[in-house]
C-alpha cells in the first residue's frame, strides 16, 4: 500500500437495483496534496464513485480507505474528515448565504468564533461578501455555484470532492470556478477529487487523471502522461511542388504517412520532439522546400478518443432530467 | 445529536419569515372560532347538558379546535422533508456527520414550536370574541400544562406517523393524497367537535377508540370544571396515558424509521 494515498479503492463495486453494475472492482490511489480528476463517458460511474466515496450511498461489495477511515465501517469518521460540492444544488434557497454556511459549520461542530472567522475568509476568496446577507433564491446562477463550492469547506475538510463543478455554467463563469478552485487547492491545503464532462476542466485542474468507463479504470496518469502513451505525434508538411511531396511520402521515420490535401503530407512519428531535426535534415540532403510545417500534440481528446472509443464531445450528462433542473434552478 | 439545533432553528426561521404562513396562522384561529361559534351554536339549545356543563358552545368546542390545530399542523408535518430531498437539500444534510434522525426529528421540534404558538392565539381569540371562552370554575397552572400535554401528544402521534411516511415517499402528491384520505375521518369520528350524545351509537363507539378525542376530552374537562374532582382526574389519566404511550412508541418507531432508512 502506498503510504500517501489518502484515498484507496479495494475492489469498490456498485451494482443499482441488483440489474446495472455502476462500478466493477474499481480501484484508485489518490495522493495527499493532489488534484485528481475523474474523466469518462456518461454512465461511466464518476458521479457513483464520488457518492461512494462520500458515504452517500454504500457499496455492493468492496470498500474504500478515505482519510483512514473505512467508507462502511467508519462512515461518520468518512464524512468529518471530507467536504462535498455534489453535483446537484444543496444550498436552502431560503436562507441567506451567511445562515447557509453557519448552519452547515454547525453540523460539523466548528466553535463559533472559528466558524465565522472561516465564512468570511470564504466568502471573501469567492467575492460574495457584499451578498452574504441575501437570500439564496436572489443568488444568480454563477454565485450559487460559488456558495456550493465553499459550502464544502467551512469546517476545513482534508479532501474536497467536486462533482461536475461547472455543469450548467457559461464559458466566462467556469474559467472564473477555476481559477477559485485553484485558489482553494494552493490557499487551504486540500486534497481535490474531481469529475467532469469538461475536458479543458480536468486538463487544466488535474494533477492526475483517471480515464474511467462501464466502471472500470482505463488509464491513470498526468495530461501529459497520457498524451505521450498516445503513439505518435503528428507532423503537417506543405511542399513546394508534387514531387516533393512524393518524396516525403517515403519519409523512412514515419510510422504512417498520408496525403492531407494538395502537396500536403500528414506523417504520424513517434514523438515529433525527437523526430523534426531529423526530419530536417530529410529535407535538406533531398533538397525539398517546404512551405509550411506544423506539428500537432495529442489533445487530452485524443487520449479520451483512445481509450474510450467514444468522442467526448458528444457526450451530455446521462441523467438530463438532473440536468434540466439544474439548469432551471441555475438560471434564476 | 449534533444537528438538531441548526435543522431546528432553519425549520423555524423559514416559517417565521413566510409571511404567508405567518399570517394565515393568525387569522385561521378567529375563523375557526368564528366558524364553529355560530354554525353549530343551536346546540347550545339542547341544554347545558349536552354541553358538559358549558356555558357556551366556544368553551365546549375549545378543546376540539385546539386538537384540530395540533393535529393539521401534525398531518402536514412530512411535507416540508419531502420538498428537502427535491430541492437537493436533504443531500447537504445527508453528507454531514450528522445523526441521521436529527434530520426528521427537527421537523418534528418545528411543527410543535407552531403548534404551541397557535394554541396560545386560539385561546386569546377565544377569550377575545364575544360569548366567547368562559374560565366558569377557574384554570389553574395544572389545568394549563394538561392542556399542552393532549395536544402536544396527540399531535407527536401524527407527526411521527407522517415524517416516518415523507422518509420514504418521494412526490408531494402522494402524502397530500394521504392527509386527504384520513383528515376527515380522524375528525369526525371524534369527540372534537360533537358531543357524543348527538352522534350515531356505532360512530360514538368508534370515536371512543380515537387519539383525537383523547386530546379534546381532556382538554375540555379542565376548561370546563377548572378544578377537577378525583373521577375526572382518572379519566385525564387515563386520556393522557393513552396518549404519551401512543407517542412514545410512535416516536421510537419514527427514530429507527430514520436512521435506517431515510436517503435521497
Ligand atoms: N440510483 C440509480 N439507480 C439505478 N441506476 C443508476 C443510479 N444511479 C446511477 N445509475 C446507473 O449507473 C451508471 C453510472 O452512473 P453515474 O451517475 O455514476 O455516471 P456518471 O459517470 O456520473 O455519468 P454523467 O457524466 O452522466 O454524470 C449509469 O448506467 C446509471 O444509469
Ligand atoms: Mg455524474
Amino acid at each position: 500500500m502506498n503510504m500517501a494515498a489518502i484515498i484507496q479503492t479495494k475492489n469498490l463495486t456498485k451494482i443499482y437495483g441488483g440489474k446495472v453494475k455502476a462500478l466493477d472492482n474499481l480501484n484508485i490511489e489518490i495522493e495527499e496534496g493532489e488534484v485528481y480528476g475523474l474523466l469518462g463517458p456518461n454512465g461511466a460511474g464518476k458521479t457513483t464513485t464520488i457518492n461512494l466515496l462520500v458515504t452517500r450511498i454504500s457499496p455492493t461489495s468492496g470498500t474504500a480507505i478515505v482519510n483512514g477511515y473505512d467508507i462502511v465501517k467508519q462512515s461518520l469518521e468518512v464524512r468529518k474528515s471530507i467536504g462535498v460540492v455534489p453535483q446537484d444544488l444543496t444550498t436552502d434557497e431560503d436562507l441567506s448565504g451567511y445562515e447557509n454556511l453557519k448552519m452547515v459549520s454547525r453540523f460539523y461542530d466548528v466553535p463559533n468564533a472559528e466558524a465565522e472567522e472561516r465564512i468570511h475568509k470564504l466568502l471573501r476568496m469567492v467575492n460574495l461578501e457584499d451578498v452574504k446577507n441575501r437570500l439564496v433564491r436572489q443568488y444568480s446562477g454563477g454565485m450559487r455555484k460559488r456558495l456550493e463550492l465553499i459550502a464544502g469547506l467551512v469546517h476545513d475538510p482534508k479532501i474536497l470532492f467536486l462533482d461536475e463543478p461547472t455543469l450548467g455554467l457559461d464559458v466566462t463563469t467556469r474559467t472564473q470556478m477555476w481559477k477559485y478552485v485553484r485558489e482553494i487547492q494552493e490557499k487551504l491545503d486540500v486534497t481535490i477529487i474531481l469529475t467532469s464532462h469538461y475536458l479543458e476542466e480536468v486538463d487544466a485542474l488535474a494533477n492526475r487523471i483517471s480515464i474511467i468507463d462501464h466502471g472500470k479504470v482505463l488509464a491513470t496518469g498526468t495530461s501529459d502522461e497520457l498524451k505521450s502513451n498516445l503513439k505518435g505525434d503528428i507532423i503537417i508538411v506543405a511542399m513546394k511542388t508534387d514531387e516533393d511531396a512524393a518524396t516525403i511520402m517515403k519519409y523512412p521515420g514515419a510510422i504512417e504517412a498520408k496525403e492531407n490535401g494538395p502537396k500536403t503530407v500528414r506523417l504520424k512519428v513517434q514523438n515529433s520532439d525527437e523526430e523534426l531535426p531529423k526530419l530536417i535534415r530529410f529535407v535538406s540532403d533531398n533538397s525539398l522546400s517546404v512551405t509550411r510545417l506544423t506539428v500537432q500534440k495529442p489533445s487530452l481528446d485524443d487520449v479520451f478518443l483512445e481509450y474510450t472509443g467514444k468522442e467526448i464531445r458528444e457526450e451530455e450528462p446521462a441523467d438530463m432530467r438532473q440536468t434540466m433542473m439544474n439548469m432551471r434552478r441555475l438560471r434564476r | 445529536m449534533s444537528g438538531l439545533g441548526p435543522l431546528t432553528s432553519r425549520e423555524l426561521k423559514k416559517w417565521y419569515r413566510n409571511p404567508v404562513s405567518l399570517l394565515t396562522g393568525l387569522i385561521q384561529p378567529f375563523f375557526w372560532l368564528a366558524l364553529f361559534g355560530s354554525a353549530f351554536s343551536k346546540i347550545a339549545a339542547f341544554g347545558p347538558q349536552l354541553l358538559d356543563g358549558a356555558p357556551n358552545y366556544i368553551t365546549y368546542i375549545l378543546g376540539g379546535v385546539l386538537t384540530i390545530i395540533g393535529l393539521f399542523t401534525a398531518l402536514f408535518s412530512g411535507v416540508n422533508l419531502i420538498f428537502d430531498r427535491r430541492l437537493g437539500v436533504l443531500g447537504r444534510f445527508l453528507i454531514a456527520p450528522i445523526r441521521r434522525s436529527s434530520i426528521v426529528f427537527s421537523k418534528i421540534f418545528a411543527s410543535s414550536a407552531r403548534i404551541l404558538v397557535q394554541v396560545g392565539i386560539l385561546i386569546l381569540a377565544a377569550l377575545l370574541i364575544p360569548d366567547g371562552l368562559e374560565f366558569k370554575h377557574g384554570f389553574t397552572v395544572l389545568d394549563g400544562l394538561i392542556l399542552i400535554a393532549a395536544v402536544l401528544l396527540v399531535a407527536l402521534i401524527f407527526t411521527s406517523i407522517f415524517t416516518a411516511i415523507a422518509v420514504r415517499v418521494t412526490r408531494p402528491d402522494t402524502i397530500f393524497g394521504i392527509i386527504n384520505l384520513v383528515n376527515l375521518p380522524l375528525l369526525f369520528v371524534s369527540y372534537a367537535m360533537f358531543p357524543p350524545g348527538l352522534m350515531a351509537g356505532w360512530l360514538s363507539n368508534a370515536a371512543k377508540y380515537n387519539p383525537v378525542s383523547w386530546s379534546a376530552e381532556t382538554i375540555r374537562t379542565v376548561v370546563i370544571n377548572g378544578t377537577l374532582s378525583a373521577s375526572q382526574m382518572h379519566s385525564i389519566g387515563i386520556w393522557l396515558s393513552g396518549l404519551a404511550i401512543l407517542a412514545a412508541a410512535l416516536l421510537l418507531m419514527t427514530y429507527y424509521v430514520s436512521e435506517k432508512e431515510i436517503r435521497e
